[in-house]
């Protein structure tokens, strides 16, 4: 298994590689497989993107997404900068603070969420949504950049400071430029999150022409009942935005994503 | 998603000690007092404002007997708290999330590690293939998962058509809409979703294990399980109690996938904490109730992270 494997090691693995990651590949084939049913792939997938609004809750969706990205990148950037490169007493403390939001489950904050929106009148209004998505997603985000930003080395910064920086120009002409892989991370974890998010959309945004694609299945198990075969094409469509950020991506996020955890 | 525990300061080169000419209130030069919190204030303003007040307020409303309608509750102290401990549903739900977290973190991470070690080794053929099926899941929608999972475990469904192909023809279970099943149909379906996590985490540490310690080991004749026991497993301590701790959290935190497929049920057969409070606020209007739950929740997502955190830095020591 270790150092240089032989043939017979190498089988071995083989086989039990693929025995383990079978159980993960079958449900992604028979979620595909079963979109193709019934009456066909064309007219499935017609049918979904014709007679349901799933285009205007796949609108609704990358709104909300556009609007979490740029909100988190932001907020992460300015902090991170202040976090990683910058010391001033009471730091340690708030960003311990802003990192309680870690392991802070969304859905117990559902009491004051629905009252707060409630007395400010922003049922069906975005910003309900984008707001509280936005700061849950931001203490993830906030350690991944820290990190990253932190490893900078204070010369860099230093010379730009002395070349007649401000610290906000230092900012946007250094720091910005060299943070761009963890950007990419970055943007597409607020993506991830945004789109795949169920319960605030849930709770909040119950108008019919603002569902987004996560409550699409909701509306299908209604109207479609049993139509499995246009249930699945919806799943596939709606996964599809997210599967292709991940693979066109995949080496920053992977690298990104578990830098943050062990580092 | 992660933790502080792990998070060691970052290793700055020896030419980035503080300079000399650093003032003593520990100021970078030339940056002035209020600086640094202007670059924190929108992240602040929103953390704070969201998630504090939304804790405190939450406090404040778990003390009344209110609806959540009409324009104010009657205080009532500690009520709420009282007629929580004597809530049967709250054990009984608290008891659903122990047994799915024993179970998901367990054989996510049991399985994580041994795919981890397949492909860290260059003895598997097509190995970017496999990362990316281990790790696609991960990345869906649990509400595209949870319908997805609702169609296959169906007693019609593509698994019990498996399982008749395998010749065990009297498979007809209704996997998610049978209480003896359901729990650990929701785990499975966890399991499937996040096994790429750890396996991916428990990758990036193995690449960091030195190799020349499989050599020596190898030289010294230690065979696979050896290795694994006593030179791979204490190198990924750090990842295991990441993953410990994060699979904790998010145990506590499922709401989705189970909302989504029994929505709790059948009866309260899979009630988790997270979907008793939602139906506790917008079904029944019980928001001062609610909010007991939810501070109940909140304590528990907050010790369990700080037992684990003390744990690991004193196994560290």
């Amino acid at each position: 298994m270790f150092g240089r494997p032989n043939k017979r090691t190498r089988l071995i693995a083989q086989i039990a590689a693929t025995a383990l990651a079978l159980p993960f590949l079958l449900p992604l084939v028979a979620i595909v497989a079963e979109s193709l049913q019934g009456e066909g792939f064309i007219k499935n997938y017609q049918a979904v993107l014709t007679k349901t609004p799933i285009l205007q809750s796949a609108l609704n969706s990358a709104i909300i997404s556009a609007g979490v990205i740029a909100l988190v990148y932001v907020c992460t950037m300015l902090s991170a900068y202040a976090f990683g490169k910058m010391n001033f007493a009471g730091k340690k403390l708030v960003f311990n603070a802003i990192l309680v939001g870690l392991v802070l489950p969304t859905i117990a904050l559902v009491v004051p969420l629905f009252l707060i929106v409630q007395k400010l009148g922003l049922f069906n209004n975005y910003l309900a949504v984008i707001v509280p998505l936005a700061a849950t997603v931001i203490p993830f985000t906030l350690l991944l950049t820290r990190n990253y930003l932190a490893a900078i080395p204070d010369e860099v910064l230093e010379a730009a400071r002395i070349d007649g920086c401000s610290s906000f120009g230092t900012l946007v002409r250094i720091v910005l430029p060299l943070a761009k892989p963890i950007t990419a991370v970055l943007v597409v974890w607020a993506f991830l999150q945004a789109w795949n998010e169920f319960f605030l959309p849930l709770l909040f945004l119950q108008d019919q022409s603002l569902q987004t694609v996560t409550t699409i299945p909701l509306y299908f198990t209604g109207t479609y009942g049993s139509d499995q075969p246009k249930i699945f094409a919806a799943l596939v469509l709606i996964c599809l935005p997210i599967v292709i950020a991940y693979l066109s991506l995949q080496k920053f996020f992977e690298k990104g994503l578990s830098a943050g955890a062990i580092k | 998603m992660t933790t502080t525990v792990i998070n060691k300061p970052p290793v700055q080169s020896a030419s980035v000690k503080p300079p000399a000419s650093r003032r003593s209130n520990g100021r970078t030069p030339g940056q002035r007092a209020i600086t640094p919190w202007l670059y924190i204030l929108p992240a602040a303003i929103l953390v704070v404002g969201v998630i504090y007040v939304g804790i405190g307020y939450t406090g404040w409303v778990s003390t009344l007997n209110w609806n959540g309608i009409d324009a104010s509750g009657r205080q009532v102290g500690f009520d709420n708290y009282i007629a929580a401990a004597e809530d049967p549903v709250l054990w009984q739900a608290l008891g659903h999330v122990l047994v799915f977290g024993i179970l998901t973190i367990v054989i996510q991470m049991v399985l994580g590690l041994i795919m981890a070690i397949l492909l860290g080794s260059n003895a598997v053929f097509g190995r970017p293939i496999y990362k990316v099926v281990m790790f696609l899941p991960v990345v869906l929608a649990p509400a595209a998962v949870a319908t997805a999972f609702r169609g296959i475990l169906a007693p019609d469904g593509q698994f019990n058509g498996l399982l008749h192909a395998l010749g065990i023809s009297s498979a007809n279970s209704a996997w998610l809409a049978d209480p003896h099943f359901a729990l650990y149909s929701i785990a499975a379906i966890n399991i499937w979703q996040w096994t790429g996590f750890s396996f991916l985490l428990y990758q990036a540490a193995i690449s960091q294990i030195d190799q020349t310690l499989f050599e020596a080991a190898a030289i010294d004749g230690a065979g696979t399980f050896k290795v694994v026991r006593y030179i791979l497993l204490p190198q990924v301590r750090g990842t295991t109690a990441t993953l410990a701790l994060t699979g904790c959290i998010g145990a506590l935190k499922t709401f989705d996938i189970v909302y989504l497929t029994t929505g709790g049920g059948p009866g309260r057969s899979t009630e988790f904490l997270t979907t008793y409070v939602y139906k506790q606020v917008i079904e029944q209007y019980h928001a001062g109730y609610s909010a007991a739950l939810s501070i109940i929740l909140l304590i528990l997502a907050l010790t369990l992270t700080a037992i684990q955190i003390r744990a690991y830095r004193f196994g560290e020591d």
